[in-house]
């Protein structure tokens, strides 16, 4: 079982959570009004899916119903800290 | 057409075993003979709030996220309320049955000159609540539930949302209103009505080789009489 800590509720099972994407300069939208369809097509469709240290948002869908930012390693799913979105617990 | 003055009767989502009618509702007459028990406890008044994380109506509900408190709201009686930090600016309140509106109207009197922006809606009838309490307890939760469960993480007065039978479920520990019958912890589940039937089934399931039975209504002071 892989474990997601939480900064509301704490360590919790990833079946607990929703993967929302990378976060951080690799996810973040672009302005609509000015972007180019090349742009904008990277920002849908192209992702940066490192080896290594990721910045991604997760929801806790199954508990707090709330949004943060989580640095996890995908080789080895460790986390080495986590944000809660619109300010910490 | 058939005559009757009688008042309508409300029904949980769980089928009862032997029902009889009290206080408006289908409820199960069987009481459980041993320890362990499941009882259907979805007559219990609920009362949804929601409110800033931090500030004067989370200051009046009394309890943050994660704690339980048992409280007065104005009309609706002594330590008949229990005040439940469901999630980050959410509570659920639970009440006697049939106090719904009741404490709606307190809650909504209560906090709505915080200034804050507050809902409070009256979810009774839209929610089942089952309390599983004895010895057991834990151990039958845990083949369900992904939590530690131990006294050190989940004390009396815990509570939190997670899956129970792949189930979102609030889980309150209460053991002061567990059924005077039975010793040990006692949980609160708290679900979406269309899931009660099946959590209360799964629960059976797993607490079949513990002897779980299903007991009668219990209220939230079983132990305190």
């Amino acid at each position: 079982m892989m474990l997601l800590p939480c900064p509301w509720c704490g360590p919790r099972s990833a079946t607990e959570f929703r993967f929302c994407g990378e976060a951080g300069e690799a996810g973040a939208r672009p302005d609509p009004a000015t972007a180019t369809p090349e742009q904008w097509r990277r920002y849908l469709y192209l992702h940066a899916n490192p080896r290594g240290w990721s910045t991604e948002s997760w929801y806790h869908g199954s508990g707090c119903r709330r949004y943060f930012t989580a640095e996890r390693h995908t080789l080895t799913n460790e986390v080495r800290s986590t944000t809660a979105a619109g300010g910490a617990p | 057409m058939s005559e009757t003055s009688e008042e309508p009767i409300a029904r949980s989502p769980i089928a009862p075993q032997a029902p009889v009618v009290r206080f408006g509702w289908e409820i199960s007459a069987r009481a459980a003979r041993g320890d362990l028990s499941l009882s259907d406890e979805t007559p219990l008044a609920k009362v949804a709030v929601r409110a800033p994380f931090r500030g004067a109506a989370a200051d009046a509900l009394g309890v943050g996220f994660g704690r339980t408190t048992r409280t007065d709201v104005d009309g609706v009686g002594v330590g008949d309320v229990l005040v439940v930090g469901s999630g980050p600016g959410e509570w659920l309140v639970l009440a006697a049955p049939g106090r719904g509106p009741d404490l709606a109207a307190a809650l909504t009197r209560r906090l709505g000159s915080s200034g804050e922006f507050v809902s409070v809606i009256d979810l009774t009838h839209g929610r089942a609540l089952v309390r599983l309490a004895g010895r057991a307890a834990p151990q039958v939760l845990a083949k369900v539930c992904g939590i530690d469960l131990s006294d050190s993480v989940t004390p009396d007065g815990a509570a939190l949302r997670t899956t129970v039978a792949r189930v979102v479920t609030d889980v309150v520990r209460d053991d002061r209103g567990g059924p005077p019958s039975s010793v040990g912890p006692s949980y609160l589940l708290h679900v979406e009505r269309s899931s009660g039937q099946f959590l209360a089934g799964a629960l059976l399931d797993a607490g079949a080789e513990f002897g779980l039975e299903t007991g009668t209504f219990v209220g939230l002071a079983g132990r305190d009489t």
